[in-house]
């Protein structure tokens, strides 16, 4: 009993010293903010070059002219697929940005992952498309649509349903992915831990802590996908 | 109307029509029959170029829609083709599956798309069905929705690939009568079917196609009162 509440009064003062004492949770936070910063934007950056890729490949399938370009975005996706995130992201900063200002780290940061995340959304996009029974295509060729004006009525709205719980997966993972941007010195909130630990020399408290937090957010985005996946299903009239 | 001249088309190594020359004139209604993989679909389906052919060419009112300075979609709006498996848009309602097409090419406006879908609706006795969706009609409703949402484009010529294949047998009627209706009406038909009594009462013309040619035709009486060349006599000898 004694020595549980020697344990108990321990635990409490590091958690005060390793989370709150001197402005530290502010620390955190601005860690966790610039985490979803990278987060959000190098999903919508993922998102544009995911969405030029998908179209690349859905349209050179017919079109010989695209396999130029198709050529290039199979060279583009297998780099990032075969690659180790950390070592694309280190190459964006060291080779790619090396003349860039040591305060870029947050941009550079941002285009690795979206650069990354892109080759990825590509895929989710295609297959998206390509869920869509081919006589979708075929009816509304046959009433005379043109091939752009099919895909905007009626393969996309379909395959939207598709496309965007995998989407939001896409940004669950980036959430977690981006703790390894402390490698480029970007304060997030992994840093945070870091820092912390380097001056309290305790690590259970700043890594569990932080640990807390990332569970928090992906449990809480995963419920949110959950409500947008059946939002979508009560659209969908099947 | 429609002119077939030395129509070939190969997927790959496989050829699937070898040399077809045929003459589709106005009102005609030709039923094409035959075992699987005799290529009647793909002759269909190249007669809109939903397949390509490979050599050969096709005319259409005057026009040779084979070469590839024609654009084929306006070409199509003129042409209407029901599918096997019907090919509604299942993200739309009814209506919007009828009138999707003429308003976005700017043939009708949204209000004449919509009565002009309604009028439709009512002949075929659907139009209680105009704001459900495709996958709430059964498999009968869905093909004569099918139907109509070709015809809303005011087509010259509907095509059809196997109508009724995919339909449970008590619902094979129904899509029938539509098409026997539209038939009286005087609509150009070709029609890909296994439906023998349909070829016999609606048929003009009974084309019989096997490995990609078509190997006998002939009014419907004399067709199938005294078939000439051994293949169809066998291939009506199982399905009749």
């Amino acid at each position: 009993m004694v020595m549980f509440m020697a344990f108990w009064a321990e635990l409490q003062n590091n958690i005060y010293t390793n989370i709150f004492y001197s402005g530290r949770f502010f620390l955190y936070m601005k860690g966790l903010l610039i985490t979803l910063n990278i987060a959000f934007f190098s999903a919508v950056l993922g998102v544009l070059i995911g969405m030029l890729i998908a179209i690349v490949k859905v349209y050179s399938v017919q079109n010989k002219g695209l396999k130029p370009l198709n050529f290039i975005c199979d060279i583009y996706l297998t780099f990032v697929r075969g690659t180790p995130m950390a070592v694309q992201l280190l190459i964006m900063y060291f080779v790619f940005f090396a003349f860039a200002p040591a305060t870029f780290q947050i941009p550079i940061a941002i285009i690795a992952f979206g650069f990354n995340s892109g080759a990825y959304v590509a895929e989710i996009i295609r297959a998206g498309i390509q869920s869509i029974d081919r006589g979708q295509m075929e009816a509304g060729r046959s009433l005379g649509l043109t091939k752009n004006m099919t895909m905007r009525f009626i393969i996309l709205p379909q395959a939207v349903k598709n496309i965007l719980p995998a989407l939001f997966n896409e940004f669950i993972t980036l959430v977690k992915e981006t703790a390894i941007v402390s490698l480029i010195a970007v304060p997030d909130l992994t840093m945070a831990a870091s820092l912390v630990r380097s001056r309290t020399f305790n690590a259970y408290v700043p890594l569990f802590f932080i640990a807390i937090i990332y569970l928090i957010i992906v449990v809480g985005l995963t419920a949110l996908q959950k409500r947008l996946e059946r939002r979508l299903a009560v659209n969908d009239q099947h | 109307m429609i002119n077939i001249k030395n129509l070939h088309k190969a997927f790959g190594r496989h050829e699937v029509l070898c040399g077809i020359d045929e003459e589709i004139k106005q009102g005609e209604k030709v039923v094409i029959i035959g075992p699987s993989g005799s290529g009647k679909s793909t002759f269909l389906r190249c007669l809109n170029l939903l397949e390509i052919p490979t050599s050969g060419e096709i005319w259409f009112e005057n026009v040779n829609i084979t070469d590839k300075k024609t654009d084929i979609n306006v070409l199509r709006q003129k042409m209407g083709m029901v599918f096997q498996h019907f090919n509604l848009f299942p993200h739309l309602s009814v209506l919007n599956n009828i009138t999707l097409a003429p308003v976005k090419l700017g043939l009708q406006t949204p209000e004449e798309a919509k009565e002009n879908a309604i009028r439709l609706l009512k002949r075929i006795g659907l139009e209680d069905k105009a704001n459900a969706y495709p996958l709430q009609l059964s498999g009968g409703q869905k093909q004569r929705i099918a139907i109509i949402r070709s015809l809303a484009m005011n087509p010259k010529v509907m095509l059809f690939d196997e109508p009724t294949s995919a339909l449970d047998p008590e619902m094979v009627g129904e899509v029938l009568e539509v098409m026997k209706e539209l038939a009286k009406e005087g609509m150009t038909m070709v029609v890909v079917t296994h439906e023998m009594n349909f070829a016999r009462e609606v048929g003009t013309r009974v084309l019989f196609m096997d490995e990609g040619k078509i190997v006998e035709q002939n009014s419907p009486t004399e067709f199938f009162s005294n078939p000439q060349n051994p293949r169809l006599r066998d291939f009506l000898g199982k399905v009749l």
